[in-house]
């Protein structure tokens, strides 16, 4: 059985209907695409599902315990200028099933700079959030997901404004976090990034949601230009062609 | 020398007992309350501080009015109206969707009229000034042990949602997403707020207070790029800060709460102008010296690490 279903579910933003008569479920240890135009509801689906915005009918069904749901956000949510190193920014992962009391200890630390390693961040450790590139800061984003030991993990346009070298590693990332069973979902842009990553598709348009693969999504709407006039609203920044 | 420093530093604390129970209580607030003006600051409400500090006005009002200069009535009443008033701002920003600003501007503007109106119907101008403005003259031992208690408080609490504070600053969904009340830490935070500012009023007034809070932490900024380095710096430029201002103010005469906070104001405009980081001296030396590419260095150094 899936870890997280969705039976005939309707979301509403600010008393305006967004999404209605969602149903099906996200395949485990695998990445889903969540595509649409702008305003499609992909944000509001995604704070549904992390529980911070109840259905107005229907169901959310998560087996995933709470410690175990990460959310990544786009940068532009978060306060950068923060003052915290990368280094903290990791071990804040280990709050939510560890306890924000607690003290960290060494296997926390040797397992944070594990993940820097592997997320090629290691020499940036005590570099303050603020002084990085768009691309490191999301990779020690990713590497807080990581230290939380998600099963289930939500990422809102993780591409967006890194460099192709974080695009690699953070694709790896991910591949491997699914096949290690994390439930993945992935707001995408890119149609390119689609057909690289994604092994399932959840398109919203027009209220309602479309389960698709990413074989089919691409031949109807990756094609070069002049198709673009006959979609769905569907934004294709980025789309090679 | 050693004379004249003796009797400029050390004569009015050993004779006087007020100046030891003022120096005692500006030292305790400089442990607790520079610690929520980092907080503030990095929150981006800086001027909350200011607001909270309005807030509390018709509450100390009523207390003073029902039983006179009366420390424990005054500061019950400003802890109470300071709450009532951040959770109505919380409250109307969650049911009507407005920025919780507009809101607290709005509430605390009606506080303050509250207040100023309360204190004229009861008193003279002398006791509004007492409460706007604070005189050390007014700390006796029972004050000294409300500071001191509520200072203790706020740093044990502090402590306790440190890590919390941190979190919700810098990215409030993760948690929310982890199921912590949305607003809750807020809450508590400007809770803690309140209570210092109320705790502070004695020796700075209301007014005042919120010059202990906010400018040291400003100050600091410009020298500490670490969550740990901005506070210990606060806490050190505030507790300098009200010891200076003490004596100064009882060399010359003058009103104790402004010389704590201009000198606080003083190490503010120093270090804007000759910090570390960001400041103008910082950034004539940056311009007089390119600095080298760092990116390059990154790159070289990133791929060290991959492999």
């Amino acid at each position: 059985m899936a870890r997280l279903k969705l039976e005939d579910v309707q979301l509403a933003q600010g008393g305006r209907r967004v999404l209605e008569h969602l149903t099906g479920s996200f395949p485990d240890g695998a990445i889903t695409a969540l595509i649409g135009a702008n305003g499609a509801g992909k944000s509001t689906l995604i704070q549904a599902i992390m529980g911070l915005l109840p259905p107005v009918a229907g169901r959310i069904t998560c087996s995933v315990p709470r410690e175990r749901r990460a959310w990544l956000p786009q940068q532009l949510a978060l306060d950068l200028s923060f003052p915290m190193s990368v280094e903290e920014l990791v071990m804040t992962g280990t709050w939510p099933s560890h306890g924000a009391l607690a003290g960290y200890c060494a296997p926390h630390y040797r397992k944070a700079r594990q993940i820097m390693m592997r997320l090629g961040i290691s020499h940036l450790a005590h570099r303050p959030l603020g002084e990085l590139s768009g691309g490191q800061r999301q990779r020690a984003l990713l590497g807080r997901t990581l230290m939380q030991e998600a099963e289930l993990l939500l990422l809102d346009e993780p591409f967006a404004n890194v460099d192709s070298e974080t695009v690699e590693v953070l694709t790896d990332v991910l591949r491997d976090m699914a096949d290690q069973g994390t439930t993945i979902i992935v707001v995408l842009h890119d149609l390119e990034q689609l057909g690289r990553l994604a092994g399932c598709v959840l398109l919203l348009a027009g209220g309602r949601g479309h389960w698709s693969t990413p074989q089919a999504i691409l031949e109807r709407y990756g094609k070069p230009q002049g198709v673009q006039t006959s979609l769905p609203p569907l934004d294709l920044r980025g789309a090679t062609p | 020398m050693i004379e004249t420093l003796e009797a400029l530093l050390l004569t009015p604390l050993t004779d006087y007992g007020f100046m030891r129970r003022a120096l005692v209580a500006g030292l305790a607030l400089s442990l607790a309350v520079p610690s929520l003006g980092v907080f503030l600051m990095l929150r981006g409400m800086s001027l909350m501080g200011d607001a909270m500090a309005h807030a509390i006005l018709p509450g100390v009002a009523l207390g003073f009015l029902l039983a006179g200069i009366s420390l424990p009535a005054m500061s019950l009443g400003g802890v109470l109206s300071g709450l009532v008033v951040a959770g109505l701002a919380g409250g109307v920003s969650q049911m009507t969707g407005h920025r919780e600003d507009s809101a607290m501007a709005s509430f605390y503007l009606i506080s303050l009229a509250a207040g100023v109106l309360l204190v004229s119907l009861g008193g003279s101008s002398v006791d509004l000034t007492h409460v706007l403005f604070g005189s050390i003259l007014a700390v006796d031992s029972g004050a000294l042990l409300l500071i001191a208690t509520v200072c203790s408080v706020t740093v044990l609490l502090l402590a306790l949602m440190f890590r919390a504070l941190v979190v919700e600053c810098l990215d409030p969904l993760f948690l929310r997403g982890q199921g912590v009340r949305h607003g809750l830490i807020h809450g508590l935070f400007l809770g803690l707020v309140v209570l210092n500012l109320t705790a502070g009023f004695q020796t700075l007034g209301t007014l005042m207070a919120v010059g202990l809070m906010m400018l040291p932490a400003t100050a600091a900024r410009f020298w500490s790029k670490r969550l740990e380095g901005l506070i210990g710096l606060a806490v050190l430029i505030a507790m300098l800060a009200s010891t200076g201002g003490l004596l100064l103010s009882y060399h010359f005469g003058l009103p104790s709460g402004p010389c704590i906070i201009l000198l606080a104001g003083i190490a503010y405009l120093f270090s804007a102008l000759c910090g570390r980081h960001h400041s103008l001296l910082a950034r004539l030396r940056r311009t007089a010296t390119p600095p080298e590419s760092s990116a390059e260095e990154d790159q070289s150094t990133s791929q060290e690490g991959t492999t």
